[in-house]
């Protein structure tokens, strides 16, 4: 004959969970925050908590100047009005002598022409506060409100591109795989190809001069307007020949050779 | 015959074919990751898929089986027709377009979020609306195990509930309540970023939310394979469940254990104190009350069948095991998958061992061991055990059957063993691809190799499953015997009044999650740590 089960086996089942809790409570914020630390033991019983100390806000502040702020806004992504890209257009006659009468550079200026509105959204609030620095376009963007700047990114999405996207079937290695041991991501994954992230430009028919040089530039460090330091991560690995490899692959090979 | 046996068909057959779809998603990934074919050119191609093999296994599967079985259980251990039939085809149908609706935006390439979400990822809304329609579909399917219970329960009052009907309704509240960490998640943090309305949203904060859900869904998968564990394998093998009562205080346990344990996944995570850690870390071991009860009571019972069919000796009983009939078998391999796992699990859950192999493979090949191999190999058993009962024939096809039991254990063990080593090694989940050629990590691509065997194996287990049943539906018609249940040992006089209904475990399960998840929502919510959203679409 079996015993019957206890008549109060709810009452056992609370109080061993109320035993079980106390103790792993007891041992989780009071025996295990007491044996370390230079703190006083009330701090380390609040971080033990994930409870953290009250001047975390301040110095996210301090290490953020010099970089970007920038938060993309869903009207920045959206597609612009009409009305949106006439006002940028009429903006945009004040930036014709470098990036060209209809977006497409002549002066190894970036191309404009196609570009992801918010990407250009987002650098030309970074010129504005001060996270990309340029002598040009500082001074181009200061006057500039975020109307105006909403404005000059729709009217540049909507511009037609000077070309077709390059594809990837004869891209190099970096831009399709990247290197994982390397921890250098694909190009592909981020600036379309295989993938997209937003804030990652179009690259595909830029300037071979330019890429090269925001190439080097995040590589020492002087452009430090990626968020997280997506892009010095990436171009601090990479070698002179594969900077060459990734910016031939996508520089416009019919601007090749012009000043 | 069931009456609703269209309705438990219909949930049945789709879970199964999406089964096997996303079966057919992960043998790809595996073979594009591994050294037999060259890197795969567009990464994005990999995560979606992974997105879309997650999404089916991890909700729209189980969901499925369980709703599907739980309506069974009504039928056949209460035996009264289901109440709100209607309903139940509403719910049905909901389940089914929600899951329609996120599979096309995963396709399209507009949700590579993986299954877990992963703001500051957000994806195309319609993503996340065909996840809520498959979780709303689910939460009226607990409303309808509760409201038939009851209409039971006002006709037989005083009367123990049935064992079967008893686990299911646990499984019922388990989910219910484990659904509503994920539900605040994406109703309240990302599907206002995904439809426009915000540009931030505070990442740590969702993964502390989709902790709750993470683990226990868990649960919630196992539920169907415990359950027959208890009331289906005893019955099937001849033999008499050891006791009754040790049965529902396991679900009873699952209830208040299954919750307050989720932050054992962030314990790489630093929104999350290490108090709270510790403390889910404890939780998390007091599952191994309810799981070693079941291993007791269910080798029990084993016994028990064995020594009326004749065997004795102290491990002479074992020869005398039904070993040819499915349900002897899915269970043999069910537990040993389900103690290779649960030990694998261990180190998972330890708050220092896991940092050895947090986030590698060996992760990705714990929970394919104890989901894939040892709760859905149950999954199989019930479709078996239920198929006569559904279709009115005989299933037959004995040899069949147990190839596709051997099939799925034997690839199970091979792709999920290489895994666990891969993953001690340090490979990390979740890669699209590996350069083989690179001295640091060539040794480990042989275990890459050897898994997309075990996953091929599983896929024609996989096929067969799917062919057995089918073949099941044009198979001669029967007269069937009532179909039963598993019976106790002893016959049930009275059950402890805990133990017939769920008010105690149901408390203790509330309580539990206010107290081990309050303060770290709640501090999260107070530090104001939003991030910009990451907006994911393929270009």
């Amino acid at each position: 004959m079996i015993p019957s089960p206890p008549r109060k086996i709810g009452v056992l089942a609370v109080m061993t969970v109320i035993a079980v809790s106390v103790t792993a409570f007891f041992l989780g914020f009071y025996i295990l925050p007491s044996s370390r630390g230079t703190t006083t033991l009330w701090q380390r019983m609040c971080r033990a908590a994930g409870v953290t100390s009250g001047n975390r806000q301040g110095t996210a502040q301090t290490a953020l100047a010099g970089f970007t702020t920038v938060i993309v806004p869903p009207a920045a992504m959206a597609k612009g009005s009409a009305e949106q890209i006439g006002r940028g257009a009429t903006l945009a006659l004040r930036c014709t002598g470098c990036h060209g009468a209809l977006g497409v550079s002549g002066a190894n200026a970036p191309n404009l022409a196609g570009q992801y509105s918010e990407v250009i959204y987002k650098q030309l609030l970074d010129f504005k506060r001060g996270a990309r620095v340029d002598a040009v376009m500082g001074a181009m963007v200061a006057p500039l409100s975020d109307q105006n700047i909403l404005d000059l990114a729709h009217y540049y999405a909507y511009l037609p591109k000077a070309e077709q996207d390059h594809g990837l079937s004869d891209a190099p290695a970096l831009v399709r795989v990247g290197d994982p041991m390397r921890s250098i991501a694909p190009c592909a994954s981020c600036h379309g190809g295989s993938d997209g992230k937003v804030g990652a430009p179009a690259l595909d028919g830029e300037p071979k001069a330019y890429l090269r040089e925001q190439l080097t530039a995040f590589a020492d460090g002087t452009r430090h307007n990626d968020a997280n330091a997506v892009m010095r991560d990436e171009a601090r690995q990479m070698t002179g020949s594969e900077m060459a490899q990734v910016t031939d692959h996508y520089a416009s090979p019919t601007q090749e050779g012009t000043p | 015959m069931i009456k609703g046996r269209y309705l438990v068909l219909a949930h049945f057959w789709c879970a199964f074919a999406v089964f096997l779809a996303a079966l057919l998603l992960g043998e790809w990934q595996m073979v594009m990751r591994s050294p037999l074919h060259a890197w795969i050119n567009i990464p994005e191609y990999y995560y979606r898929s992974v997105t879309g093999h997650g999404t089916v296994m991890a909700y729209v599967f189980p969901m499925l089986v369980a709703m599907g079985f739980g309506y069974a259980i009504v039928e056949l251990s209460l035996k009264q027709p289901l109440v709100g039939v209607r309903w139940a085809w509403f719910a049905f149908g909901l389940a089914v377009a929600g899951a329609l609706m996120a599979a096309a935006a995963v396709a399209s390439g507009a949700a590579t979020v993986l299954y877990t979400f992963y703001p500051p990822l957000i994806g195309s809304p319609y993503f996340y609306l065909g996840i809520v329609m498959v979780v709303v579909g689910s939460w009226i399917w607990v409303v309808l195990m509760a409201i038939n219970l009851r209409a039971w329960r006002r006709s037989n009052a005083g009367k123990a509930v049935p064992l079967a009907m008893y686990a299911n309704m646990a499984g019922a509240y388990l989910w219910a309540w484990t659904a509503v960490g994920a539900a605040i998640e994406i109703l309240f943090q990302i599907l206002p970023v995904a439809l426009g309305f915000k540009a931030t949203i505070d990442a740590g904060l969702a993964r502390v939310l989709f902790s709750w859900t993470l683990h226990a869904i868990v649960y919630f998968w196992l539920m169907p394979a415990y359950i027959a564990f208890y009331v289906i394998v005893p019955r099937a093998i001849g033999g008499r469940l050891y006791s009754d009562v040790m049965a529902r205080l396991t679900f009873a346990l699952f209830l208040v254990f299954a919750m307050p344990i989720g932050i054992h996944h962030l314990f790489a995570d630093p929104e999350v104190g290490s108090g709270f850690k510790y403390v889910h870390s404890v939780f998390t071991a007091m599952v191994v009350i309810p799981t070693l009860l079941t291993v007791f009571t269910i080798c029990a019972s084993v016994e028990i069948a064995a020594r009326l069919r004749g065997g004795h000796g102290i491990f002479g009983w074992l020869r005398a095991l039904p070993w040819k009939n499915p349900a002897m078998l899915g269970l043999a391999f069910s537990f040993l998958m389900l103690g290779f796992g649960g030990a694998g699990g261990l180190i998972n859950m330890s708050y220092q061992m896991d940092s050895t192999v947090h986030n590698t493979q060996w992760v990705t090949g714990h929970f394919h061991l104890i989901f894939a191999g040892a709760v859905v190999i149950m999954y199989f058993i019930i479709a078996y055990d239920l198929w006569p009962e559904l279709t009115g024939r005989a299933l037959g096809q004995a040899r069949l059957i147990r190839l596709q039991l051997w099939l799925w254990f034997i690839g199970s063990v091979v792709m999920t063993m290489p895994w666990h080593l891969a993953g001690l090694l340090g490979m990390p989940r979740r890669m699209a691809y590996f350069d083989y050629s690179n001295p640091a990590i060539a040794p480990q691509a042989w275990t890459v190799t050897v898994a997309v065997v075990g996953g091929a194996l599983m896929l024609v287990s996989g096929v067969l499953f799917v062919v057995v049943l089918a073949r099941g539906h044009r198979k001669p018609n029967v007269q069937l015997r009532p179909y039963r249940f598993s019976v106790p040992v002893h016959a049930l006089i009275n059950v402890p009044k805990a133990l017939n209904g769920f008010s105690v475990w149901v408390s203790l399960m509330i309580a539990l999650t206010l107290a081990n998840y309050g303060i770290p929502i709640l501090q999260l919510v107070r530090a104001k740590t939003d991030v910009p959203a990451v907006f994911y679409f393929s270009r």
